[in-house]
Protein backbone atom coordinates (compact mmCIF):
# COMPACT_ATOMS: atom_id res chain seq x y z
CA UNK A 1 0.00 0.00 0.00
CA UNK A 2 0.87 3.77 -1.18
CA UNK A 3 -0.06 6.96 -0.05
CA UNK A 4 0.96 9.84 -1.34
CA UNK A 5 -0.24 12.88 0.02
CA UNK A 6 -0.39 16.54 -0.71
CA UNK A 7 2.47 16.73 -2.74
CA UNK A 8 4.01 19.72 -4.30
CA UNK A 9 7.01 20.85 -5.73
CA UNK A 10 7.41 24.95 -6.58
CA UNK A 11 10.57 25.30 -8.09
CA UNK A 12 12.70 29.02 -6.22
CA UNK A 13 11.38 30.71 -9.98
CA UNK A 14 7.69 30.18 -9.16
CA UNK A 15 7.11 27.61 -11.59
CA UNK A 16 5.02 24.96 -10.13
CA UNK A 17 6.75 21.30 -11.24
CA UNK A 18 4.06 18.88 -8.84
CA UNK A 19 0.79 20.58 -7.86
CA UNK A 20 -1.18 19.12 -4.92
CA UNK A 21 -0.48 15.75 -5.57
CA UNK A 22 -2.47 12.51 -3.61
CA UNK A 23 -3.35 8.91 -4.09
CA UNK A 24 -3.18 5.85 -3.02
CA UNK A 25 -2.09 2.36 -4.73
CA UNK A 26 -3.25 -0.85 -2.90
CA UNK A 27 -2.21 -4.11 -3.12
CA UNK A 28 -2.55 -5.89 -5.96
CA UNK A 29 -2.87 -2.93 -8.38
CA UNK A 30 -0.66 -1.94 -11.18
CA UNK A 31 -1.24 2.03 -11.54
CA UNK A 32 -0.04 3.39 -14.78
CA UNK A 33 0.88 7.39 -14.89
CA UNK A 34 -0.20 8.63 -18.51
CA UNK A 35 0.54 12.52 -19.05
CA UNK A 36 2.68 14.62 -22.08
CA UNK A 37 5.68 14.75 -21.39
CA UNK A 38 6.94 17.30 -18.61
CA UNK A 39 3.67 16.49 -17.29
CA UNK A 40 5.24 15.33 -13.72
CA UNK A 41 5.54 11.81 -14.07
CA UNK A 42 9.13 11.22 -13.81
CA UNK A 43 9.20 14.09 -10.89
CA UNK A 44 6.01 12.34 -8.83
CA UNK A 45 8.15 8.97 -8.76
CA UNK A 46 11.55 10.54 -7.72
CA UNK A 47 9.43 12.53 -4.74
CA UNK A 48 8.18 9.15 -3.64
CA UNK A 49 11.36 7.65 -3.79
CA UNK A 50 12.77 10.55 -2.10
CA UNK A 51 14.84 11.52 -4.68
CA UNK A 52 14.38 15.03 -4.80
CA UNK A 53 13.18 17.84 -2.79
CA UNK A 54 9.07 18.78 -2.31
CA UNK A 55 7.55 22.02 -0.94
CA UNK A 56 5.02 19.80 0.83
CA UNK A 57 3.80 16.71 0.93
CA UNK A 58 4.32 13.02 2.38
CA UNK A 59 4.70 9.70 1.20
CA UNK A 60 3.97 6.62 3.02
CA UNK A 61 3.70 2.66 2.05
CA UNK A 62 4.07 -0.33 3.86
CA UNK A 63 3.85 -4.40 2.96
CA UNK A 64 2.17 -7.54 4.64
CA UNK A 65 3.35 -6.79 7.54
CA UNK A 66 1.51 -3.67 7.84
CA UNK A 67 5.17 -1.80 8.81
CA UNK A 68 4.88 1.74 7.62
CA UNK A 69 8.12 3.51 5.63
CA UNK A 70 8.21 6.87 4.89
CA UNK A 71 10.65 9.03 2.20
CA UNK A 72 8.84 12.12 2.68
CA UNK A 73 7.65 13.20 6.19
CA UNK A 74 4.89 15.82 6.83
CA UNK A 75 7.55 17.99 8.68
CA UNK A 76 9.88 17.56 6.13
CA UNK A 77 12.39 16.14 7.85
CA UNK A 78 13.31 12.24 6.92
CA UNK A 79 17.09 11.03 8.34
CA UNK A 80 19.27 9.30 6.00
CA UNK A 81 18.99 6.38 7.96
CA UNK A 82 15.07 6.40 7.80
CA UNK A 83 15.44 7.23 3.77
CA UNK A 84 18.09 4.48 2.94
CA UNK A 85 15.56 2.07 5.21
CA UNK A 86 12.38 3.19 2.98
CA UNK A 87 14.33 2.86 -0.47
CA UNK A 88 15.48 -0.74 0.44
CA UNK A 89 11.85 -1.67 0.04
CA UNK A 90 11.16 0.10 -3.10
CA UNK A 91 11.93 -1.21 -6.74
CA UNK A 92 12.79 1.23 -9.00
CA UNK A 93 12.94 0.72 -12.50
CA UNK A 94 14.09 4.20 -14.67
CA UNK A 95 13.66 5.09 -17.82
CA UNK A 96 16.35 3.51 -20.01
CA UNK A 97 17.31 1.23 -17.11
CA UNK A 98 20.61 3.11 -15.55
CA UNK A 99 22.83 -0.09 -15.36
CA UNK A 100 26.30 -0.27 -14.39
CA UNK A 101 27.44 -1.08 -18.24
CA UNK A 102 30.46 -2.07 -17.80
CA UNK A 103 29.57 -4.72 -14.84
CA UNK A 104 28.55 -8.07 -16.08
CA UNK A 105 24.56 -8.98 -15.97
CA UNK A 106 24.43 -10.87 -12.82
CA UNK A 107 26.52 -8.01 -10.51
CA UNK A 108 23.94 -5.66 -11.80
CA UNK A 109 21.04 -7.50 -10.53
CA UNK A 110 23.04 -8.59 -7.61
CA UNK A 111 24.03 -4.35 -6.51
CA UNK A 112 19.93 -4.14 -6.30
CA UNK A 113 20.16 -5.42 -3.02
CA UNK A 114 23.11 -2.94 -1.74
CA UNK A 115 21.02 -1.55 0.60
CA UNK A 116 20.42 -4.78 2.70
CA UNK A 117 23.77 -5.41 2.94
CA UNK A 118 26.78 -4.46 5.68
CA UNK A 119 28.57 -1.61 3.70
CA UNK A 120 31.88 -3.50 5.18
CA UNK A 121 31.07 -6.58 3.48
CA UNK A 122 30.13 -4.92 0.50
CA UNK A 123 33.87 -3.21 0.18
CA UNK A 124 35.92 -6.11 1.26
CA UNK A 125 34.08 -9.15 0.05
CA UNK A 126 31.01 -8.94 -2.19
CA UNK A 127 28.01 -11.11 -2.76
CA UNK A 128 27.79 -14.58 -1.39
CA UNK A 129 26.88 -17.83 -3.61
CA UNK A 130 23.64 -17.68 -1.61
CA UNK A 131 22.91 -14.29 -3.24
CA UNK A 132 24.27 -15.33 -6.56
CA UNK A 133 21.75 -17.80 -7.04
CA UNK A 134 19.26 -15.96 -5.80
CA UNK A 135 19.66 -13.13 -8.86
CA UNK A 136 20.14 -16.42 -11.14
CA UNK A 137 17.05 -16.95 -9.56
CA UNK A 138 15.36 -14.04 -10.76
CA UNK A 139 16.97 -13.64 -14.36
CA UNK A 140 15.11 -17.23 -14.81
CA UNK A 141 12.20 -15.49 -14.25
CA UNK A 142 12.97 -12.90 -16.90
CA UNK A 143 14.11 -15.44 -19.36
CA UNK A 144 17.82 -13.73 -18.88
CA UNK A 145 19.68 -16.37 -17.09
CA UNK A 146 21.50 -17.33 -20.22
CA UNK A 147 22.82 -14.00 -20.11
CA UNK A 148 24.53 -13.72 -16.34
CA UNK A 149 27.95 -13.41 -17.33
CA UNK A 150 27.52 -11.11 -20.04
CA UNK A 151 29.19 -7.34 -20.12
CA UNK A 152 25.82 -5.55 -19.39
CA UNK A 153 26.91 -3.37 -22.13
CA UNK A 154 26.68 -5.61 -25.05
CA UNK A 155 23.04 -6.46 -24.39
CA UNK A 156 19.98 -4.61 -26.74
CA UNK A 157 17.18 -2.59 -24.99
CA UNK A 158 15.00 -4.85 -24.24
CA UNK A 159 17.14 -7.20 -23.15
CA UNK A 160 18.81 -4.23 -20.24
CA UNK A 161 15.08 -3.40 -19.10
CA UNK A 162 14.53 -7.69 -18.48
CA UNK A 163 18.07 -7.28 -16.55
CA UNK A 164 16.33 -3.97 -14.54
CA UNK A 165 13.14 -6.00 -13.70
CA UNK A 166 15.27 -8.80 -12.59
CA UNK A 167 17.41 -6.53 -10.33
CA UNK A 168 14.27 -5.02 -8.67
CA UNK A 169 12.97 -8.37 -8.36
CA UNK A 170 15.93 -9.46 -6.45
CA UNK A 171 15.68 -6.19 -4.34
CA UNK A 172 12.46 -8.14 -2.87
CA UNK A 173 10.75 -4.31 -2.56
CA UNK A 174 7.00 -3.86 -1.04
CA UNK A 175 6.74 -1.14 -4.00
CA UNK A 176 7.93 -0.98 -7.50
CA UNK A 177 8.23 2.32 -9.33
CA UNK A 178 8.94 2.17 -13.17
CA UNK A 179 9.28 4.68 -15.35
CA UNK A 180 8.98 4.78 -19.30
CA UNK A 181 10.12 1.47 -18.82
CA UNK A 182 9.12 0.54 -22.32
CA UNK A 183 8.96 3.70 -24.17
CA UNK A 184 12.82 2.77 -25.90
CA UNK A 185 11.76 -0.53 -27.10
CA UNK A 186 9.75 -2.16 -30.23
CA UNK A 187 5.91 -3.28 -29.86
CA UNK A 188 7.02 -6.57 -29.09
CA UNK A 189 9.82 -6.61 -26.78
CA UNK A 190 7.11 -3.85 -25.16
CA UNK A 191 4.23 -6.91 -24.79
CA UNK A 192 6.63 -8.82 -23.53
CA UNK A 193 7.67 -6.86 -20.44
CA UNK A 194 4.30 -5.02 -19.70
CA UNK A 195 3.56 -9.23 -19.30
CA UNK A 196 6.39 -9.42 -17.24
CA UNK A 197 5.12 -6.98 -14.97
CA UNK A 198 1.64 -8.19 -14.55
CA UNK A 199 2.56 -11.10 -12.80
CA UNK A 200 4.90 -9.04 -10.29
CA UNK A 201 2.06 -6.37 -9.64
CA UNK A 202 0.21 -9.30 -8.05
CA UNK A 203 2.77 -9.78 -5.39
CA UNK A 204 3.80 -6.13 -4.86
CA UNK A 205 2.03 -2.95 -6.40
CA UNK A 206 3.75 -1.38 -9.25
CA UNK A 207 3.33 2.56 -9.98
CA UNK A 208 4.40 3.32 -13.40
CA UNK A 209 4.53 5.65 -16.14
CA UNK A 210 3.81 4.83 -20.11
CA UNK A 211 3.40 6.97 -22.97
CA UNK A 212 0.94 3.33 -24.84
CA UNK A 213 -2.57 3.77 -23.65
CA UNK A 214 -3.38 0.96 -25.75
CA UNK A 215 -1.12 -1.41 -23.43
CA UNK A 216 -1.98 0.60 -20.47
CA UNK A 217 -5.27 0.03 -20.86
CA UNK A 218 -5.03 -4.22 -21.48
CA UNK A 219 -2.26 -4.16 -18.20
CA UNK A 220 -3.10 -1.70 -15.70
CA UNK A 221 -5.33 -1.49 -13.19
CA UNK A 222 -5.55 2.15 -13.36
CA UNK A 223 -4.93 5.00 -14.41
CA UNK A 224 -3.40 8.68 -13.20
CA UNK A 225 -3.33 10.78 -15.79
CA UNK A 226 -1.13 14.23 -14.92
CA UNK A 227 -1.26 17.93 -16.75
CA UNK A 228 1.01 19.87 -15.66
CA UNK A 229 1.80 18.93 -12.19
CA UNK A 230 -1.74 18.44 -11.15
CA UNK A 231 -4.21 15.31 -11.78
CA UNK A 232 -6.36 15.37 -13.72
CA UNK A 233 -7.86 11.85 -13.97
CA UNK A 234 -7.90 8.90 -11.78
CA UNK A 235 -9.97 6.26 -12.55
CA UNK A 236 -10.83 2.80 -14.18
CA UNK A 237 -7.57 2.28 -17.07
CA UNK A 238 -9.72 1.95 -20.31
CA UNK A 239 -10.13 5.62 -21.48
CA UNK A 240 -12.08 6.99 -24.23
CA UNK A 241 -10.50 8.56 -27.22
CA UNK A 242 -11.69 11.63 -26.39
CA UNK A 243 -10.55 11.02 -22.68
CA UNK A 244 -7.43 10.68 -24.06
CA UNK A 245 -7.78 13.82 -26.66
CA UNK A 246 -8.26 15.35 -23.02
CA UNK A 247 -5.15 14.23 -21.25
CA UNK A 248 -2.57 14.73 -23.95
CA UNK A 249 -4.11 18.04 -26.26
CA UNK A 250 -3.62 20.27 -23.41
CA UNK A 251 -7.49 20.82 -23.52
CA UNK A 252 -7.42 20.03 -19.78
CA UNK A 253 -6.71 23.35 -18.87
CA UNK A 254 -10.11 24.46 -19.01
CA UNK A 255 -11.46 23.44 -15.24
CA UNK A 256 -14.75 21.80 -16.79
CA UNK A 257 -12.43 19.47 -18.63
CA UNK A 258 -11.00 18.50 -15.52
CA UNK A 259 -14.36 17.95 -14.21
CA UNK A 260 -15.96 16.08 -17.02
CA UNK A 261 -12.27 13.45 -16.45
CA UNK A 262 -13.20 13.46 -12.70
CA UNK A 263 -16.86 12.65 -13.35
CA UNK A 264 -16.25 10.00 -15.62
CA UNK A 265 -13.84 8.18 -13.50
CA UNK A 266 -16.51 8.11 -11.36
CA UNK A 267 -19.52 6.92 -12.83
CA UNK B 1 23.93 30.11 -61.29
CA UNK B 2 26.89 32.39 -62.68
CA UNK B 3 27.05 34.95 -60.44
CA UNK B 4 28.28 32.77 -57.68
CA UNK B 5 27.62 33.42 -54.42
CA UNK B 6 30.29 35.32 -51.87
CA UNK B 7 32.36 32.80 -50.04
CA UNK B 8 32.75 34.32 -46.35
CA UNK B 9 36.40 36.21 -46.43
CA UNK B 10 37.61 34.15 -43.43
CA UNK B 11 37.12 30.48 -45.16
CA UNK B 12 38.19 32.12 -48.48
CA UNK B 13 41.00 29.60 -49.80
CA UNK B 14 43.52 31.94 -51.12
CA UNK B 15 42.85 33.94 -48.06
CA UNK B 16 43.60 31.30 -45.71
CA UNK B 17 46.61 30.13 -47.35
CA UNK B 18 47.98 33.87 -47.16
CA UNK B 19 47.13 33.57 -43.62
CA UNK B 20 49.46 30.82 -43.24
CA UNK B 21 52.26 32.00 -44.61
CA UNK B 22 52.00 34.94 -42.40
CA UNK B 23 51.94 32.68 -39.39
CA UNK B 24 55.43 30.79 -41.00
CA UNK B 25 57.00 33.81 -41.23
CA UNK B 26 56.54 35.01 -37.79
CA UNK B 27 57.34 31.45 -36.73
CA UNK B 28 60.76 31.30 -37.95
CA UNK B 29 61.40 34.71 -37.50
CA UNK B 30 60.82 34.55 -33.63
CA UNK B 31 62.94 31.09 -34.10
CA UNK B 32 66.09 33.53 -35.91
CA UNK B 33 65.60 36.19 -32.98
CA UNK B 34 65.96 33.37 -29.78
CA UNK B 35 68.84 32.09 -31.59
CA UNK B 36 70.35 35.54 -31.66
CA UNK B 37 69.54 36.10 -28.27
CA UNK B 38 70.96 33.24 -26.85
CA UNK B 39 74.18 33.47 -29.21
CA UNK B 40 73.63 30.61 -30.32
CA UNK B 41 76.56 29.81 -32.95
CA UNK B 42 75.00 27.28 -35.63
CA UNK B 43 79.16 27.42 -37.09
CA UNK B 44 80.75 26.46 -33.74
CA UNK B 45 78.25 23.54 -33.34
CA UNK B 46 79.60 22.11 -36.21
CA UNK B 47 83.35 23.15 -35.38
CA UNK B 48 82.51 21.33 -32.11
CA UNK B 49 81.10 18.65 -33.23
CA UNK B 50 84.27 16.43 -32.95
CA UNK B 51 83.93 16.57 -29.56
CA UNK B 52 80.99 14.49 -30.06
CA UNK B 53 82.28 12.05 -32.15
CA UNK B 54 85.67 11.81 -30.18
CA UNK B 55 83.26 10.54 -27.76
CA UNK B 56 81.29 8.21 -29.30
CA UNK B 57 84.73 6.80 -30.50
CA UNK B 58 86.62 6.31 -26.75
CA UNK B 59 83.14 4.36 -26.59
CA UNK B 60 83.04 2.09 -28.78
CA UNK B 61 83.36 -0.92 -28.85
CA UNK B 62 81.15 -1.34 -25.51
CA UNK B 63 82.33 -3.25 -22.90
CA UNK B 64 79.40 -5.96 -22.70
CA UNK B 65 82.04 -8.25 -20.63
CA UNK B 66 80.42 -6.68 -17.52
CA UNK B 67 77.21 -8.02 -17.75
CA UNK B 68 78.88 -11.32 -16.64
CA UNK B 69 81.92 -9.94 -14.55
CA UNK B 70 79.82 -7.30 -13.17
CA UNK B 71 77.07 -8.74 -11.06
CA UNK B 72 75.71 -6.06 -9.15
CA UNK B 73 74.48 -4.25 -13.01
CA UNK B 74 71.66 -6.80 -12.51
CA UNK B 75 70.96 -5.73 -9.14
CA UNK B 76 70.59 -2.10 -10.00
CA UNK B 77 69.11 -3.11 -13.02
CA UNK B 78 66.34 -5.44 -11.05
CA UNK B 79 66.28 -2.10 -8.86
CA UNK B 80 65.32 0.25 -11.94
CA UNK B 81 62.36 -1.99 -12.35
CA UNK B 82 61.17 -1.84 -8.95
CA UNK B 83 61.66 1.59 -7.96
CA UNK B 84 59.16 2.56 -11.68
CA UNK B 85 56.85 -0.87 -10.65
CA UNK B 86 56.33 0.31 -6.73
CA UNK B 87 56.44 4.18 -7.49
CA UNK B 88 53.53 3.50 -10.22
CA UNK B 89 51.76 1.03 -8.30
CA UNK B 90 51.58 3.05 -4.69
CA UNK B 91 51.67 6.38 -6.59
CA UNK B 92 48.41 5.30 -8.32
CA UNK B 93 46.59 3.76 -5.71
CA UNK B 94 46.93 7.14 -3.83
CA UNK B 95 46.13 9.07 -6.78
CA UNK B 96 42.58 7.23 -6.94
CA UNK B 97 41.86 7.72 -3.26
CA UNK B 98 42.66 11.98 -4.01
CA UNK B 99 40.66 11.82 -7.02
CA UNK B 100 37.62 10.67 -4.79
CA UNK B 101 37.87 13.28 -2.96
CA UNK B 102 38.81 15.66 -5.39
CA UNK B 103 36.06 15.19 -7.45
CA UNK B 104 32.94 16.94 -7.15
CA UNK B 105 30.25 14.19 -7.28
CA UNK B 106 32.02 11.70 -4.79
CA UNK B 107 33.74 14.32 -2.48
CA UNK B 108 32.22 14.38 0.93
CA UNK B 109 32.70 18.42 1.50
CA UNK B 110 33.94 20.88 -0.73
CA UNK B 111 36.76 22.03 1.59
CA UNK B 112 38.46 19.33 0.90
CA UNK B 113 37.69 19.17 -2.61
CA UNK B 114 39.53 22.12 -2.91
CA UNK B 115 42.24 21.54 -0.32
CA UNK B 116 43.28 18.10 -2.84
CA UNK B 117 42.38 20.19 -5.76
CA UNK B 118 45.31 22.75 -4.57
CA UNK B 119 47.93 20.20 -2.90
CA UNK B 120 47.33 18.07 -6.43
CA UNK B 121 48.61 21.51 -8.68
CA UNK B 122 51.34 21.82 -6.56
CA UNK B 123 52.61 18.32 -6.79
CA UNK B 124 51.89 18.64 -10.44
CA UNK B 125 53.75 21.81 -11.08
CA UNK B 126 57.00 20.22 -8.71
CA UNK B 127 59.53 18.34 -11.17
CA UNK B 128 60.64 15.03 -9.94
CA UNK B 129 64.57 16.04 -9.76
CA UNK B 130 63.25 18.75 -7.20
CA UNK B 131 61.31 16.28 -5.42
CA UNK B 132 64.67 13.80 -5.43
CA UNK B 133 67.16 16.29 -4.45
CA UNK B 134 64.80 17.49 -1.16
CA UNK B 135 64.22 13.77 -0.55
CA UNK B 136 68.14 12.99 -0.80
CA UNK B 137 68.59 15.37 2.21
CA UNK B 138 65.20 13.78 3.98
CA UNK B 139 65.98 9.74 3.16
CA UNK B 140 69.60 9.70 2.09
CA UNK B 141 71.19 8.61 -1.47
CA UNK B 142 68.98 5.32 -2.41
CA UNK B 143 66.00 3.79 -4.55
CA UNK B 144 64.06 4.80 -1.33
CA UNK B 145 63.94 8.38 -2.41
CA UNK B 146 63.50 7.42 -5.89
CA UNK B 147 60.58 5.69 -5.55
CA UNK B 148 59.17 8.45 -2.74
CA UNK B 149 59.66 10.86 -5.57
CA UNK B 150 58.11 8.80 -8.60
CA UNK B 151 55.19 8.35 -6.12
CA UNK B 152 54.41 11.68 -5.70
CA UNK B 153 55.00 12.45 -9.60
CA UNK B 154 52.49 10.21 -10.16
CA UNK B 155 50.01 11.53 -8.09
CA UNK B 156 50.81 14.86 -9.62
CA UNK B 157 50.27 13.51 -12.95
CA UNK B 158 47.55 11.27 -12.46
CA UNK B 159 45.38 12.92 -9.55
CA UNK B 160 43.86 15.53 -11.36
CA UNK B 161 43.29 13.02 -14.34
CA UNK B 162 41.69 10.42 -12.30
CA UNK B 163 39.55 13.32 -10.69
CA UNK B 164 38.32 14.62 -14.10
CA UNK B 165 37.44 10.93 -15.19
CA UNK B 166 34.97 10.47 -12.35
CA UNK B 167 33.51 13.34 -12.92
CA UNK B 168 32.74 12.45 -16.45
CA UNK B 169 30.78 9.65 -15.25
CA UNK B 170 27.27 8.56 -16.09
CA UNK B 171 25.15 9.89 -12.64
CA UNK B 172 22.53 7.61 -13.60
CA UNK B 173 23.43 4.06 -12.89
CA UNK B 174 24.97 5.92 -9.47
CA UNK B 175 21.62 7.23 -8.86
CA UNK B 176 19.57 4.16 -9.47
CA UNK B 177 21.56 2.51 -6.60
CA UNK B 178 20.85 5.30 -4.53
CA UNK B 179 16.78 4.95 -5.14
CA UNK B 180 17.65 0.90 -3.84
CA UNK B 181 18.69 2.54 -0.59
CA UNK B 182 22.90 1.88 -0.81
CA UNK B 183 25.08 3.99 0.13
CA UNK B 184 27.48 6.83 -1.17
CA UNK B 185 30.49 4.53 -0.92
CA UNK B 186 28.57 1.72 -1.88
CA UNK B 187 27.73 3.97 -5.06
CA UNK B 188 31.40 4.69 -5.46
CA UNK B 189 32.56 0.60 -5.06
CA UNK B 190 29.79 -0.69 -7.73
CA UNK B 191 28.65 2.31 -9.99
CA UNK B 192 31.72 4.71 -10.03
CA UNK B 193 35.06 2.75 -10.05
CA UNK B 194 33.76 -0.09 -12.31
CA UNK B 195 33.05 3.20 -15.15
CA UNK B 196 36.97 4.86 -14.47
CA UNK B 197 38.54 1.25 -14.36
CA UNK B 198 39.23 1.05 -17.98
CA UNK B 199 40.63 5.16 -18.29
CA UNK B 200 42.56 4.45 -15.09
CA UNK B 201 44.14 0.93 -16.10
CA UNK B 202 45.13 2.86 -19.56
CA UNK B 203 46.77 5.66 -17.27
CA UNK B 204 48.65 3.38 -15.04
CA UNK B 205 50.38 1.90 -17.74
CA UNK B 206 51.12 4.99 -19.24
CA UNK B 207 52.92 5.95 -16.24
CA UNK B 208 55.15 2.59 -14.98
CA UNK B 209 55.91 3.40 -18.86
CA UNK B 210 57.18 7.45 -18.07
CA UNK B 211 58.21 6.52 -14.23
CA UNK B 212 60.56 3.91 -15.92
CA UNK B 213 62.37 6.27 -17.97
CA UNK B 214 62.50 9.06 -14.60
CA UNK B 215 63.57 5.96 -12.66
CA UNK B 216 67.00 5.70 -14.79
CA UNK B 217 66.88 9.83 -14.69
CA UNK B 218 66.57 9.80 -10.98
CA UNK B 219 69.41 7.30 -10.38
CA UNK B 220 71.58 9.62 -12.11
CA UNK B 221 70.93 12.19 -9.00
CA UNK B 222 71.39 9.56 -6.34
CA UNK B 223 68.41 7.65 -6.47
CA UNK B 224 70.34 4.25 -6.79
CA UNK B 225 69.70 1.36 -9.76
CA UNK B 226 71.10 1.39 -13.32
CA UNK B 227 70.86 5.43 -13.59
CA UNK B 228 73.66 5.62 -10.84
CA UNK B 229 75.65 2.53 -12.07
CA UNK B 230 76.26 4.76 -15.40
CA UNK B 231 76.59 8.26 -13.34
CA UNK B 232 79.86 5.67 -11.63
CA UNK B 233 81.07 4.98 -14.97
CA UNK B 234 80.89 8.21 -16.60
CA UNK B 235 82.61 9.73 -13.79
CA UNK B 236 85.51 7.84 -13.68
CA UNK B 237 85.92 8.19 -17.61
CA UNK B 238 84.94 4.49 -18.21
CA UNK B 239 83.11 5.12 -20.94
CA UNK B 240 82.85 1.52 -22.74
CA UNK B 241 80.99 0.78 -19.61
CA UNK B 242 78.60 3.20 -19.66
CA UNK B 243 78.00 2.44 -23.32
CA UNK B 244 77.35 -1.36 -21.84
CA UNK B 245 75.03 0.31 -19.59
CA UNK B 246 73.23 2.30 -22.23
CA UNK B 247 72.58 -0.29 -24.19
CA UNK B 248 71.06 -2.47 -21.30
CA UNK B 249 68.83 0.38 -20.30
CA UNK B 250 67.71 0.69 -23.94
CA UNK B 251 67.11 -3.17 -24.37
CA UNK B 252 65.01 -3.11 -20.48
CA UNK B 253 63.15 0.17 -21.45
CA UNK B 254 62.00 -2.08 -24.68
CA UNK B 255 61.30 -5.23 -22.86
CA UNK B 256 58.97 -3.88 -20.14
CA UNK B 257 57.24 -2.33 -23.07
CA UNK B 258 56.72 -5.65 -24.41
CA UNK B 259 55.54 -7.06 -21.26
CA UNK B 260 53.26 -3.84 -20.65
CA UNK B 261 51.70 -4.03 -23.95
CA UNK B 262 51.16 -8.17 -23.71
CA UNK B 263 49.14 -7.32 -20.16
CA UNK B 264 47.14 -4.55 -21.29
CA UNK B 265 46.03 -6.45 -24.74
CA UNK B 266 44.98 -9.52 -21.65
CA UNK B 267 43.12 -6.84 -19.76
CA UNK B 268 40.99 -5.15 -22.53
CA UNK B 269 40.38 -8.67 -23.99
CA UNK B 270 39.05 -10.18 -21.20
CA UNK B 271 36.33 -7.76 -20.67
CA UNK B 272 34.41 -7.69 -24.32
N1 LIG C 1 16.07 19.69 -12.34
C1 LIG C 1 15.03 20.40 -12.79
N2 LIG C 1 15.00 21.74 -12.68
C2 LIG C 1 13.97 22.44 -13.13
N3 LIG C 1 12.90 21.92 -13.71
C3 LIG C 1 12.86 20.60 -13.87
C4 LIG C 1 13.92 19.75 -13.42
N4 LIG C 1 13.61 18.49 -13.71
C5 LIG C 1 12.42 18.52 -14.32
N5 LIG C 1 11.95 19.78 -14.40
C6 LIG C 1 10.67 20.19 -14.96
O1 LIG C 1 9.66 19.50 -14.27
C7 LIG C 1 8.59 19.22 -15.14
C8 LIG C 1 8.20 17.77 -15.02
O2 LIG C 1 9.21 16.96 -15.55
P1 LIG C 1 9.12 15.38 -15.58
O3 LIG C 1 8.63 14.90 -14.28
O4 LIG C 1 10.44 14.87 -16.03
O5 LIG C 1 8.04 15.11 -16.71
P2 LIG C 1 7.57 13.73 -17.36
O6 LIG C 1 8.34 12.63 -16.72
O7 LIG C 1 6.12 13.66 -17.10
O8 LIG C 1 7.86 13.83 -18.80
C9 LIG C 1 9.04 19.63 -16.53
O9 LIG C 1 8.41 20.85 -16.84
C10 LIG C 1 10.52 19.81 -16.40
O10 LIG C 1 10.96 20.83 -17.25
MG1 LIG D 1 9.77 11.36 -17.55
Amino acid sequence: MLEVKGLSKRLPTGKTILNDISFRVDKGEFVALLGASGAGKSMTMRAIAGLTSVTAGEVVFSGESGKCYTTITASGKTSGKDLRRARRNIGVIFQGSNLVKRLPVLDNVMIGRLGRIHPLRSWLYGFTDQEASEAMAALERVGMAGFASRRTGSLSGGEVQRVAIARAIFQRPLLYLADEPVSSLDPKNAEAIMQLMQPLAREHPILGAFHQPGMVMHYCTRVIALHKGSIIYNGAPNLSAKQLDEIYCGQADRPEATQELTAAAES
Amino acid sequence: MSASLAVPSNVLPSVRFRRRMALLVVCCASVAAFLIYLKVDPIEFFRDFHFVSDLIKQMMPPDLRLLWVKHGLWTSLLQTVAMAFFGTLIGSIIAVILALFAAGNTSPSWALRLGVRTLLAVERSTPNIVVLLVLLIAVGIGPFAATLSLCIGTVGMFGKLFADAIEQVDPLPGEALIAAGASRLQVIRYATLPQVAPSVVANVFYAFDVNLRLAVALGIFGGGGIGFELHLAQSVLRYKDMLACVILILVLINVMERIADALRRRLFLQEV
